[in-house]
């Protein structure tokens, strides 16, 4: 199968990573793909000093790319700080699915780290 | 009998391959592949006679004009309207709703005015209709949809609500649920309401006729009935068309401008405002001729028996929950579903490996999944060039993408 289908991409899935929630979050984001309605709830806790991401936790009513992309995700950016987490580059995430994304798809795949590019402009901050 | 064989090869397009297989286009309800006549009525225009309309006095001009008016008179005939002045150009479905929305109903509608929709409307149905209401203090109130896909009990809510408009789907892009517009129509006339259908999903593939029907506004899209994209039409009573004041304005639609007020020529041409989409009028022509010569209802009967036959193999499928009434006489050529353990959006890349075209995602019509607590579904969509092979191609790579998600 296509790399976009790769096992790894479906344990992800099948298995996410850093699901569920944080208590007391930093940063969070309610995110939505308007071309299908899917929804993804992203979480940061950030502690230390200077703040480093000290939990991440995400819910996701999503399909297989998009959940996949957030449990690589968080699984990524665990210790990272705020300025790190700002320079996340989209072509990352696109190549964790091995160039097999067409242009709906990239969506699917960007929509976790979207939302945690809304969730550090303020878009819950606490 | 439609002879499916040789009216494959009248469309280009089904002879291309999408990742080495050959194409499966079951995406209709999208829009339409287009056959020869339609693309080379397009290329004569541009080759032999591209000029702007209703202006010219020149040759080219003339001949232009001619074809774009004729187009509105096969349109007529096609939906069986008695004047070819009801028929008015517009860039789509979409955009035929809107004027209704904006010219009657800012017009004909006053605060406190209910408006009834349906909870299976595409959001071209729906949202017009909300911003007309948020403007003017009107009330939105849904026809309910039961379990099966029909309207429940829309006469009762009709008597019951006494609406000033009724707008419904002919035929939902969803459920596929087709209707009835005859029923409705008189049942809201009888309480006064002006009702409005929109015939997107129905105009290719069951008979429409306007006078039959007996509704006050007929809303579709040439692409959708095997015609280009970009050009649309909303049919109305002549009557109410000549109440209503002008949407958009500017060159075409005038009769005299002055500097501070102008005057406005008669219907149609008071609604078409611009230069027009000419060569697509003339394609939408030429797919009416095409649509005729087929017969919609040799079109309509294919298609049910395409319909049936995957019902079944689809019903086959373990996990595979299909939306919409069972009954394919009451159904258009939309199967939507949803398979158990799969996203819509990953069955549909699976599936376009195998070169099966399928939409998935919410169709435009949010409030419908909402109602059936789904976020997306898939929708394979039918036309009269679709096999039943074609659907073999279909279930069989349902069963690959399971594997592969091992579900």
């Amino acid at each position: 199968m296509m790399d976009i289908y790769r096992e790894e991409i479906l344990d992800h899935a099948r298995n996410p990573r850093n699901r569920g929630k944080v208590a007391d979050p930093t940063f969070e984001f309610h995110a939505s793909n308007p071309l299908c309605g899917d929804t993804l709830d992203l979480q940061i806790k950030m502690q230390g000093k200077p703040p480093k991401v000290s939990e991440i936790a995400f819910q996701a009513n999503a399909c297989t790319v998009s959940v996949a992309a957030a449990s690589m995700l968080t699984e990524k950016v665990k210790g990272m700080t705020e300025k790190e987490l700002a320079e996340l580059d989209e072509k990352d995430v696109i190549s964790w699915f091995g160039g097999s994304l067409t242009t709906s798809r990239t969506e699917c795949a960007l929509l976790p780290l979207k939302a945690l590019r809304d969730a550090l402009k303020g878009g819950e901050e606490k | 009998m439609l002879d499916v064989q040789k009216i494959r090869r009248d469309f280009p397009i089904l002879h291309r391959k999408v990742h080495g297989k050959p194409l499966v286009y079951l995406d209709n309800a999208a829009t339409t592949q287009k056959p020869r006549p339609v693309i080379d009525a397009v290329s004569k225009y541009y080759e032999e006679y591209n000029a702007n309309v209703h202006r010219g006095i020149h040759t080219l001009a003339e001949e232009a004009t001619a074809a774009y008016e004729d187009a509105r008179q096969r349109v007529a005939q096609f939906i069986g309207a008695r004047n070819p002045a009801e028929i008015i150009f517009t860039r789509g479905t979409t955009e035929a709703i809107n004027l209704a929305a904006y010219s009657w109903g800012e017009k004909f509608l006053k605060k406190g005015d209910t408006i009834l929709l349906t909870l299976m409307e595409h959001h071209s149905n729906l949202v017009p209709w909300q911003l007309l209401a948020q403007r003017k203090g009107l009330n939105l109130e849904f026809i309910p949809v039961t379990a099966e896909g029909y309207l429940e009990d829309p006469e009762g809510m009709i008597r019951r609500l006494q609406p000033k408009l009724v707008a419904f789907a002919h035929v939902s892009n969803v459920l596929g649920t087709v209707n009835p517009v005859q029923k409705l129509a008189k049942v809201s006339h009888e309480v006064g309401a002006t009702v409005l259908v929109d015939g997107a999903q129905a105009v290719s593939h069951l008979p429409v006729n306007v006078a039959d029907l007996d509704c006050d506004f007929y809303a579709f899209s040439s692409h959708k009935m095997m015609g280009p994209t970009g050009v649309g039409v909303l049919w109305g009573r002549a009557k109410i068309l000549k109440e209503m004041p002008p949407f958009l304005s500017g060159g075409e639609m005038i009769r005299e401008v002055f500097l501070r007020e102008s005057s406005f020529k008669d219907v149609p041409y008071k609604f078409e405002a611009g230069t027009p989409s000419i060569a697509q009028v003339i394609g939408l022509g030429a797919a009416v001729d095409y649509l005729s010569e087929l017969g919609i209802e040799n079109i309509r009967r294919y298609e049910e028996g395409l319909l049936e036959y995957a019902f079944k193999k689809l019903e086959a499928i373990p996990g595979l929950t299909i939306y919409g009434p069972r009954n394919s006489g009451d159904r258009g050529g939309v199967i939507a579903f949803n398979v158990a353990g799969i996203h819509p959006h990953d069955l549909a890349t699976v599936l376009d490996q195998d070169g099966v075209a399928i939409r998935s995602g919410n169709h435009c019509a949010m409030p419908l999944h909402a109602h059936f607590k789904i976020n997306a579904s898939a929708r394979a969509s039918f036309a009269f060039y679709n096999t039943a092979a074609e659907v073999d191609v279909l279930t069989e790579s349902i069963e690959g993408a399971k594997k592969v998600f091992k579900v």
